[in-house]
């Protein structure tokens, strides 16, 4: 639409205008792909998703708070899962978040540009660390840890809470960081110049200031948390069990998905159970970017 | 840019279409049980340096994934400890036995458990080994997934009715169980005698005093053993039926890898 | 009178009190921050050294060339570089066109809509999806639907849709950071739309857009969840392990670190999973540095800035 309204000139004029319109069909086919792609996702696995209660009638309450898991006795209870995957993003968020946050405000307002040049790439490569790395440094260095410091076998909670702290670190950082750096430079002034300190400048006028993108950060990493598989699988104990305290093994969503779907026959009630519970991340997942856009609204 | 682009969706659209370049004839898929995965790599290595031209690909994922993935034409074999039942366009090919070993951590200070303490163990009424004359150690019970055909061949022939607790830890395969319980101060788990036999760092227990040895399975004494079989979905060609006799009639490789060749066993399945 | 000077006296003494507080709270503070900074870096060391100092013993030339080992101890890891590399040009080559033109749609030619807000809200949803949920679509689509087994391609094509959002985000944030007095004085001099863009915004924002890339690739690089159900985990014996095919089985260096661990038997899992895990950390490092030196040459090359 904007193509056709743009100015042509001499003889440039058809052919310019050709590729202008060729260019706009190629550009939406790419963006509709795009659609297209999470639309696919969303219904394929809703379907799967729902074959439990729409094959099998199992209710979804039963799906949602029973914590007897047993497919072969047709209770696919997931309490355990859901409790579990709640458990290690919550003790990630609640870590990770203010540490995050922290680094995040560090850099948007204290730090000076070297450190800043230090951070960058060290941040940049921490996202890059695969999530496997991430397991493996956790299977090897902190179970026996936590094994040798408290006595119990190591994984569980604990273990998979910690790993994902580190993990979700990046994400939390930068998007403070970016939510302090939106902050306009008036508000900092004005404060510094009424004769506030930096620290009362930074707790009481920006942070404030920056809330809905502080909470942004937090959410997202809450979204990176929760659908966090093989880092969590390796260290958590994959025990089907409620947690037992900080030190209990349990497990959650993406790891009973990974262990068990691929002996899941297909039509089986496990196979639609663990779809189920895939379906059930997308919701969550989807959940969180509209809270999201609930926050990033409610700043505008 | 954009030709990029279009060559991309037109590759894209064009391979929808040629779905079925990976079933050339002279290759072969093979995924499954953990506990027959060694003797199927180690012959599938053998047999493709013999014969250059045919390629095959060996994956474990548990009895349940090979059972599942041949059913649905993914493999061309499905490897497996337990039966398929209710899946008749499957043909059975039994390649060997099995004997499967209960490992502990050497911590532990025990040898020997009868048939009703590893019950009581599994289902967690016994939670110390000094329970069962062992040291003053927390018992970790380690249990495989549940689409595994050694959970099914220990449920079977161990536990019976008693169920197993779900507190237990669960490792995915042989290989991580056996490295589990060896750094698990109290660990105890169960893998296939391929996996266990040249291990260092765990124990072996004896059940009811019938010590975990080919001998045993093979006269029948050692109660916790299976057929292991490699499942095709209609009579295979005649490419994958050299695989599977070469597979069999290895002898060699059979014994090197811990397995049992199935004229050499005394008692049957039905006998237990 | 006195009693106005005795007021004054003590509102000072109490603001001064105030003050050192104020400042003690301050520099408190900033230490606090300053710590958790470079706590960061500690542990990013930390990590480093750490795999490193595990992984180190176990690298060979003989390990990063020689096939895996389902059994016996010894195994390398040669074709799972292999694979690794290989996934990750087919995942650029679908990825890349795809992403470039819908950010450049969005950034350049949207007009706030309804389209545009659908795209973008699709872009975001994609963006947060699981790479666990990712694999298990993939598995829907190219293993069941379409039947291609477990394959290279259907990895890729995973990847794909993955990593589309994030590379969308690269090129939106490329072209925004080209100025806009560029576009104007493009068009001043009549230059179409696309024109400006193929010659104009695109050759500024390559550098940029170069080093995103470059970035996103070192994550394909190492991906993992979505790639058991999708390319499987396993290769192929002897020189069919170094196919060209992407309709075969293609187990990569993250999936064996996970499936060592997870499913082999062999008794050195330690030493491939330490090793494995240093070359993927080395590559991530690399990937990094090659982004920014690429990145910075390329911006110089074609805005001679």
């Amino acid at each position: 639409m904007a193509a056709i309204a743009t100015p042509r000139i001499g003889v440039f004029a058809t052919r310019a205008h050709r590729q202008e319109f060729i260019a706009m069909l190629v550009l939406r086919a790419a963006s509709t792909f795009v659609v297209v792609a999470i639309s696919a996702l969303f219904l394929y696995l809703a379907i799967e998703g729902t074959k439990l209660f729409t094959v099998d009638h199992v209710s979804p309450f039963q799906f949602l708070f029973s914590p007897v898991f047993n497919p072969d006795a047709n209770k696919p209870g997931s309490l355990v899962f859901i409790v579990g995957s709640l458990s290690v993003t919550l003790f990630a968020v609640l870590v990770g978040g203010p540490f995050g946050i922290a680094v995040g405000v560090f850099l948007a307002e204290l730090a000076p540009p070297r450190m800043v040049a230090a951070m960058k790439p060290a941040i940049e490569v921490l996202v890059g660390i695969p999530s496997v790395v991430y397991g493996w440094i956790g299977l090897t260095l902190l179970v026996p840890l936590i094994r040798t410091v408290t006595g119990s076998n190591g994984f569980g909670l604990l273990a998979a809470g910690t790993v994902l702290s580190v993990m979700i670190l990046p994400t939390v950082i930068t998007l403070s960081e970016d939510a302090m750096r939106t902050v306009p430079n008036s508000l900092r002034e004005g404060s510094l110049a009424m004769g506030a300190t930096r620290w009362q400048t930074i707790s009481r006028v920006l942070l404030p200031a920056a809330a809905s993108g502080l909470t942004v950060a937090v959410i997202l990493g809450i979204a990176r948390a929760i659908g966090e598989t093989l880092a969590v699988q390796l260290v958590i104990g994959n025990a089907a069990v409620l947690p037992q305290g900080l030190l209990g093994a349990t497990a959650a969503l993406p790891t009973e998905i990974v262990i068990d779907m691929a002996g899941a026959q297909q039509g089986s009630l496990l196979e639609h159970a663990l779809f189920s519970m895939a379906f059930l991340l997308l919701l969550i997942a989807m959940a969180l970017i509209l809270a999201v856009r609930f926050a990033l609204r409610k700043r505008a | 840019m954009h030709k990029t682009a279009v060559a991309a969706a037109l590759f894209l659209v064009g391979t929808s279409f040629v779905p079925r370049i990976a079933s050339a004839d002279t290759s072969i898929t093979a995924a499954g049980s953990t506990a027959l995965l060694p003797l199927v790599k180690a012959a599938a290595d053998q047999y493709q340096s013999q014969h250059p031209d045919v390629k095959i690909a060996v994956s474990g994922g548990g009895s349940g994934t090979g059972i599942n993935q041949v059913v649905q034409k993914a493999v061309d074999i499905g490897d497996s400890d337990i039966m398929a039942a209710g899946h008749p366009e499957l043909v059975d090919h039994r390649v060997a036995a099995v004997g499967f070993a209960l490992i502990a951590h050497p911590g532990v200070r025990v040898t020997n458990l009868t048939k009703k303490q590893i019950q009581d163990i599994f289902s967690e009424k016994v939670q110390n080994w000094k329970d069962v004359g062992g040291a003053d150690v927390k018992i970790t019970v380690i249990n495989r997934p549940r689409n595994s055909g050694t959970r099914a061949v220990f449920t079977k022939t161990i536990m019976g009715d008693v169920s197993i607790s779900s507190a237990g830890l669960t490792e995915d395969a042989t290989g991580s169980v056996v490295t589990t319980v060896k750094s698990t101060p109290g660990a105890i788990s169960y893998a296939a005698f391929s996996g266990t036999h040249n291990q260092q760092g765990i124990v072996e227990l004896k059940i009811d005093g019938v010590a975990p040895t080919d001998e045993n399975v093979q006269s029948g004494k050692y109660p916790v053993w299976s057929y292991e079989h490699m499942y095709t979905n209609g009579p295979p060609n005649a490419a994958i039926s050299r695989f599977l006799a070469f597979v069999t009639s290895n002898s060699e490789l059979l014994h090197k890898a811990g397995y049992i060749l199935i004229r050499d066993m005394r008692v049957h399945e039905s006998d237990r | 009178m006195r009693d106005a000077v005795l007021t004054l006296e003590i509102a000072r003494a109490k603001s001064a009190r105030g003050v050192r507080h104020r400042r003690f709270v301050d520099r408190s503070a900033t230490t606090l921050l300053w710590c958790a900074a470079l706590a960061v870096l500690a542990l990013l060391t930390l990590f480093v050294g750490y795999i490193l100092y595990l992984g180190a013993p176990a690298i060979s030339w003989q390990f990063l060339t020689s096939p895996p080992s389902e059994v016996s101890a010894g195994g390398g890891i040669g074709p799972e570089i292999y694979n690794s590399f290989y996934i990750l040009g087919l995942t650029l080559l679908f990825t890349v066109p795809v992403a470039v033109a819908a950010g450049i749609y969005l950034q350049e030619y949207a007009r706030p809509g309804a389209f545009r807000t659908l795209v973008q809200f699709s872009a975001e949803s994609l963006a947060t999806v699981p790479s666990i949920v990712m694999g298990l679509f993939g598995l829907l689509v190219f293993v069941y639907l379409l039947r291609w087994r477990f394959s290279a391609i259907g990895g890729a094509l995973t990847l794909t849709i993955l990593n589309l959002p994030a590379l969308m985000r690269v090129t939106q944030e490329a072209l925004f950071s080209v100025p806009q007095t560029y576009r104007e004085a493009s068009m001043a001099l009549g230059a179409t739309r696309w024109g400006t863009i193929w010659r104009i915004v695109l050759p500024s924002a390559v550098g940029a857009l170069t080093t995103g890339v470059i970035l996103i690739a070192g994550r394909i690089f190492g991906e993992t969840a979505a790639l058991i159900y999708t390319a499987g985990v396993s290769v192929a014996a002897g020189k069919g392990a170094y196919d060209l095919n992407p309709f075969r089985p293609a187990e990569t260096l993250a999936v064996h670190v996970w499936y060592t661990h997870a499913e082999s038997v062999v008794p050195d899992v330690a030493r491939i999973g330490n090793g494995s895990a240093l070359v993927l950390l080395v590559m991530v490092l690399l990937f990094n540095v090659v982004a920014r030196i690429v990145g910075r040459s390329l911006t110089r090359r074609f805005t001679g800035r």
